[in-house]
This record gives C-alpha cells, structure tokens and sequence, in this order.
C-alpha cells in the first residue's frame, strides 16, 4: 500500500524526508470510532513541496498533526500504519529513519520545533496573547539551540547560565539572575538570544524586529503574525515545514506575499514542506506534486501538472470541475452532488461511491487501493483496478472513459 | 506608566465610594434602630433617655448628624464602641490586625490551594484526579460555612486536640511586644520562635475553614479555564517548537488561564470577609467579624460603622490589587474607568 514514487527502492528511500504509510488516526466517541485518517499513504521527497489537498473535515490537519503526535490521545488514537522520517543526518549518510508514531517522546520534542516545524491556520490563535513575541520565538532557541548560546563561554557556562539556556532555570535560579555575579552573565544570555531571536525575524522581511519583539500579538496584524510563525518555525533550518492553511485567515492582498516568502525560505533553508489546503488554486502555484484526500484517504497522487490536467479519480475531476476559472462562462461551475459520507465506524467501500457518477456494486462493498500500475501514478479508484486482483468480471468494475451517467 | 495613573484615578475615588457606602449604613442605622439602645437600661426615666439623646446629638437632623459623624472619621474619631466600653479608635486596630491575618492566611490557603488543585484537575480533564478534585470543589462551595466550622472544630480541637481555639495562648502573646498587632509578624520582629509557632498553630484550623469555600471558588474556575485554554491553537504550537509539557501548561496555558481566575479571587475576597464574622465566632478569634456581631446584637452603631467602613476600604483595596493583576496577566486589558 505504499506510494509509489517514479523510482525505484533503492534511490527512493535516499531522496525522501518522510514517508506516510497507510497512516490510520481514529478517534473514539460515543457515537462510535470515527475514522478521521483511514489508510493514508504518500512520501515526501527531500526539497519538494507537497500539496495535501482535500475539504474539510477529510483528515488533511490530522494527517499533519500525526507528523509531530499533536493528536490528543485520548480520545484520538494512532491505529495504524507509520510515518517514516529521515533526519538531515540519516539522508546523507544512508542512515535509518525514525518511525514518528514510534519515537520515545524526549525523542519527539526534540524533532518537534528542530527538525519539523509548524505553521498554523490561524497566527492570531497560534501566538500566545499573554506573552511578548521575543519570548515566544526565543524558546524555540532555549529549546533546541543551547549551544549555540552558549558559544560565548567556550563550554566553561556556570551551572545556572548552563540551565536557564535550556529553560531549566528554576525560581531561585531565576532570583539569583538579577544580582551580581550572574547578572551580567544572565544578560549577554539575553542579548545573545535578542541577536538571534532578532535574525530570525528579520529574515521574514520584517523590517523593524527590535519592536515587534517587544510587542505583544494583539499589537501586530494578521500578516505579521503570521511572519512571526514563520520565523519561529524555519528559525532551526527543519528538514520538514508542515503548512496547515497558513493563509487561509489572511487577507487576500498579505495571502501573496506570505505565500512568496515562504517560497523563498524554503529554497533558502532547503526545506521540504507538506502545503495543506482546501484551495486548489493556491496549491497549484506553490506545489510541486499534489495528494487529494477525501473522507480520510488519499483519492490520486500526482504532479501539479498531472493532477490538473488529468485528473485520474472521479473526486478529483468533480472538484476542477467547481474551479472557476476563465474558461468557465456563468453559471458553468458543476458542483458535487451528495454530502460526505459519515466516517463513523465505516464499512469497507469507496468513501466517495455515493457521489460518484461512475460507481457500480463493488465501489459499496471493496476498499480501493492507492495503486500507481495501472493509471501510472497513485490512483485510489476501482475504475483502474485489475479484475483479476479484485477477483470480479472486468464489467463490474467502473468505466471512466464512458460518459458519466 | 499607565498602571500607576490608574492605581492615583482609584484612589481618589475611593473616599467617594466611602461616603457612598457611610451614608447607605448611617441611614439604615438610624432608620432600623435606635443609635443609643445599647445605653437604655429599663430602669431609665424618660428625662434621662432625653438628656441621653440629646448628648448624642439624637434631636439634630438626620443630615446634621452624619455631618458631625462625618466630621468626626475625618478627624479619627469614630465614636466610643458601646460593646467594648472603649473609644472605637483604641480597640479597631487591634481587630483589624486579628481579622487582616485570619483572612490574608485564608487568602494564603485558598489561592494556593485553589490555583494548585484547579492547575492539577484541569490538566487532567474527565479523569479520575479531575472528578475527585471537582466532588472536593463542589462540596466546597455548597457547605454552609458555620455548620462545617462547627464540624472543623469537633473534629480537631474535640476529638483530635490537633489544633487549639481562640488566637493564642495568653502567656505567650503577653511574652512578646505587639508593634503590629499581627500575632505572626510580631513573633518574627521579636524573634520568639515560641510565639511564632503559637501564632501558626491557632492560625491553621480557622484559616482553612474559612479559606474552603473560597478554594473552592478558584479551584473550579481554574479548572474550567485550564481546561479550556489547553484546547487553544497557541498549546499546540507550543508543543510544535518542542517544549516539554511542563513548559506548555506552566508557560502557556496557566497563565491565560489566570485570567479569569484573577476576577474570581477579587470576589473570594469578600466571601473571606463574610465567613470571617462566623468563623471568628466559632473559632473565638478577636477581630472585627467577632467585634461587628456583637455590636449588632446589642445596637451599638458606631461599632457598626467603623466595621462597615473598614471591611469596604478592605474589599475596595483588594479589587484594585486584583485589577493591576488583570491588567499584567492579559496586556490586551486597558485600563480605565
């Protein structure tokens, strides 16, 4: 059930910075299990940005959140599969990845933050109202970048410097940190994490860093808030940026240029980033290959180009086809007829089948599985199906080349 | 800056407020009750309730004679205390001082207590330690206050002698100066370990019984504001840049979730005064709650208003406090008003 990527093994594992395989994230509520992410699989390869496109609801935050194990358990539950990631280390030296489901958790804060960072939707809710945007980007620094402040000590840091570097200061330490002689210690700390705390923001194209940092989030707009995420997400060069909708709360005008800047960091830090959306549009300039979900699986995986061009499933043609665009004269746009299926202790079948125009019988009884032979690349659809494998007549599976009916 | 032009704004409102609420009582007081009763004795003849009336003033208007009580407080003559056959000025500190450190140690007890068990529920929403801490909360704030008092001293001091009445043992308040008038600080400017140690021992059962219901106030609001401020986007990317969780609820959470916790703790306050009166009944425990009962029940109206005007300078000081608090915690609050 993995992705198949258009290389063989041996190449694949070396380029890729992640790996989804049949990822399964459930939660447990009283109506039943609710199959939030229910078999997801697709890779990412090292430098790309890949589009996670779906609506909501249809698992593509969960599958973000499953990266970094910021499900709540209960009552989520990883029920299945893994998340293989390759540290910067391991993709040079062939090394084994890490299964991040797996991870012991000091393991996981140390990844979180370092090696995979997080934009979310929202900067105004992601930013803490209570403290100052200096405190909140320098933990990230305190947190992962202890020697790197402590350079200017040449490792011979006292104790107390040592611990409030890692934010391990307790309150006597804290105390003892206003008077001589940790004072002046305690405050080339401070200037040295200002320095950094200051680059970070600067590299943002945030022209007056010394101020936002005093400032608190309510003071800011939408768009330097959002700036500030970024910051405190690319600010330790992770080999991941998982972008949950980062411009979704954004005016349209700011929307460009978040999305420009986080473009340009991305080639500058040469990160890898995992783009979610529910707009097509957007992806599609920032993206370099695409997965549609719908209903907590994938439904097709491709480049930009060949998810736009062709689409392969039934999904994700229905969904260009309620792109407008300036082909579509008035009152062209097809929407999608049905609702999403209610993913509570589902039966097997494709989630998409009761909206599909193409669906026969087996499309209600069989799982399809993301399989890249037949369509060329991963498509989870009966349609491209062997009869042989499903063990049916070939005239029971869908024919997408006819007509819809 | 900007605190400091708020805290003067509210200072100097406070004497209004003061006149404001001097004037509601003086007017229920005369209104309700006779301003002398406490000197009537039943053998009295009619000329000598007269001349009684007339050297209090009785025969003057009502506006007259709040002006010259007024003029009195101005002056720090609160009148003479009928209850305790002294000038009100001589006995009220002495009370204050017995009342302030009951209930700043009930405060001690409530706020600690509150903020540490709604912390240690509300991250651990709909588990066991959760339902326990919410049945001890709930518990707390439907006691009635003079019936788990009662409770309190039959199990501690009856049964259990663990802990004693009143505030002290009398040979040892007597070994000590009294320059505060708060048994505790006097112990410690003296350096009397003995009498330091007496003060807390009787301090301890009338402070947690009267700082339960107010524990139980914080500990629910804590709670439930912890518990929903965990759900905030602001935790999750907290715990994306990889801090510990520790950090995460010390950090983050708990200190958006003291927000309105804060606003609580200003209300407890005065529930503290309230229970204050019965707990220093029960407890034997000489402050101005103690002091109040009494008067009302013999009609002793100056003592009436110099507790009526304390315990409001009191509750008014402690708001203010609890306002500043807000205003550091939530930096989104301007201050004003």
């Amino acid at each position: 059930m993995t992705a198949a990527a258009p290389a063989t093994a041996g190449e694949k594992t070396a380029a890729l910075v992640a790996s989804v395989e049949d990822l399964r994230v459930h939660f447990e509520l009283k109506a039943g299990v609710l199959h939030a992410v229910d078999g997801v699989s697709f890779d990412i390869a090292d430098g790309e940005t890949l589009g996670l496109v779906g609506e909501t609801g249809c698992g593509k935050s969960v599958t973000a959140r499953s990266f970094l194990r910021l499900i709540p358990t209960p009552p989520g539950r990883y029920a299945g599969g893994r998340i293989r990631f390759w540290p910067k280390e391991a993709r040079q030296s062939g090394g084994e990845p890490v299964d991040l489901l797996q991870v012991p958790t000091s393991d996981m804060l140390d990844i979180r933050g370092n090696r995979i960072a997080m934009i979310f939707q929202d900067p105004g809710k992601a930013l803490n109202p209570a403290l100052p945007i200096r405190e909140q980007v320098a933990e990230v620094f305190y947190q992962h970048r202890t020697e790197d402040l402590l350079e200017a000590w040449n490792g011979r840091a006292p104790r107390p410097i040592r611990r409030a570097a890692s934010q391990r200061a307790g309150k006597l330490e804290r105390l003892a940190f206003k008077f001589p002689p940790l004072r002046s210690q305690s405050k080339r700390l401070k200037r040295r994490v200002d320095e950094l705390v200051g680059d970070a923001l600067a590299e943002t194209q945030i022209h007056n860093p010394r101020k936002i940092m005093a400032s608190y989030p309510h003071e800011l707009s939408g768009g330097m808030k959002q700036r500030v995420m970024i910051a405190q997400a690319l600010a330790c060069n992770p080999d991941l940026l998982i972008a949950d909708e980062p411009t979704t709360a954004l005016d349209v005008t700011i929307q460009a240029r978040i999305l420009e800047l986080i473009r340009e960091l991305q080639h500058a830090h040469q990160t890898s980033v995992l783009y979610i959306s529910h707009d097509l549009s957007l992806v599609r300039r920032i993206c370099d290959r695409i997965a549609v979900m719908y209903a907590g699986r994938i439904a097709e995986i491709g480049t930009t180009q060949q998810v736009f061009h062709d689409p392969r499933h039934p999904y994700t043609q229905g969904l260009l086809a309620a792109v407008p665009s300036f082909a579509h004269r008035r009152g062209e746009l097809a929407a999608i007829e049905g609702t999403v299926p209610e993913l509570i202790d589902p039966d097997p079948s494709c989630r998409f089948h009761t909206r599909c125009a193409f669906a026969t019988d087996i499309c209600g009884r069989v799982d399809p599985v993301l399989d890249g032979r037949v369509a060329g690349r991963p498509v989870a659809c009966h349609g491209y199906a062997s009869p042989e494998e499903l063990g049916v007549a070939a005239a029971e599976l869908p024919h997408l080349d006819r007509s819809p009916a | 800056m900007q605190i400091r032009e708020y805290v003067i704004r509210r200072l100097l409102i406070l004497p209004l407020i003061l006149i404001g609420t001097s004037l509601i009582v003086f007017t229920l007081g005369r209104v309700g009750g006779n301003p002398i009763a406490i000197y009537l004795e039943h053998e009295m003849t009619p000329e000598e309730v007269a001349q009684l009336e007339d050297r209090y003033g009785l025969n003057d208007s009502l506006p007259e004679q709040y002006v010259a009580w007024l003029g009195g407080v101005l002056r720090g003559d609160l009148g003479f205390s009928g209850v305790s056959a002294a000038p009100v000025m001589d006995v009220l500190p002495r009370r204050l001082a017995a009342t302030l450190e009951l209930s700043i140690a009930a405060a001690i007890v409530a706020i600690s207590m509150g903020i540490g068990l709604g912390t240690f529920a509300g991250a651990r929403r709909d588990r066991l330690p959760d339902h326990l801490t919410r049945v001890f909360a709930i518990s707390g704030a439907a006691t009635p206050i003079f019936w788990f008092a009662i409770v309190m001293l039959i199990i501690f001091w009856v049964y259990l002698g663990w802990f004693p009445v009143g505030r002290s043992d009398a040979t040892i308040f007597a070994s000590i100066p009294h320059p505060t008038g708060v048994y505790t600080i006097d112990a410690v400017l003296a350096g009397s370990w003995t009498a330091f140690r007496d003060a807390i021992w009787h301090l301890v059962l009338p402070a947690v019984t009267l700082g339960y219901g107010a524990t139980a106030i914080i500990t629910r609001m804590m709670r439930s504001s912890l518990a929903e401020e965990l759900n905030e986007d602001y935790v999750d990317a907290a715990r994306a840049k990889g801090l510990p969780e520790r950090l995460v609820l010390r950090r983050h959470a708990r200190r958006n979730a003291l927000i309105p916790t804060v606003t609580v703790i200003g209300l407890g306050f005065g529930f503290l005064l309230q229970g204050s009166v019965v707990v220093e009944i029960i407890f034997i425990w000489p402050g101005l709650g103690r002091w109040m009962a009494d008067a009302v029940l013999r009609g002793d109206q100056a003592t009436i208003m110099a507790y009526v005007l304390f315990t409001s300078i009191l509750f008014l000081i402690v708001n203010l406090i609890v306002d500043i608090l807000y205003a550091y915690l939530d930096r989104r609050v301007v201050l004003g008003g």
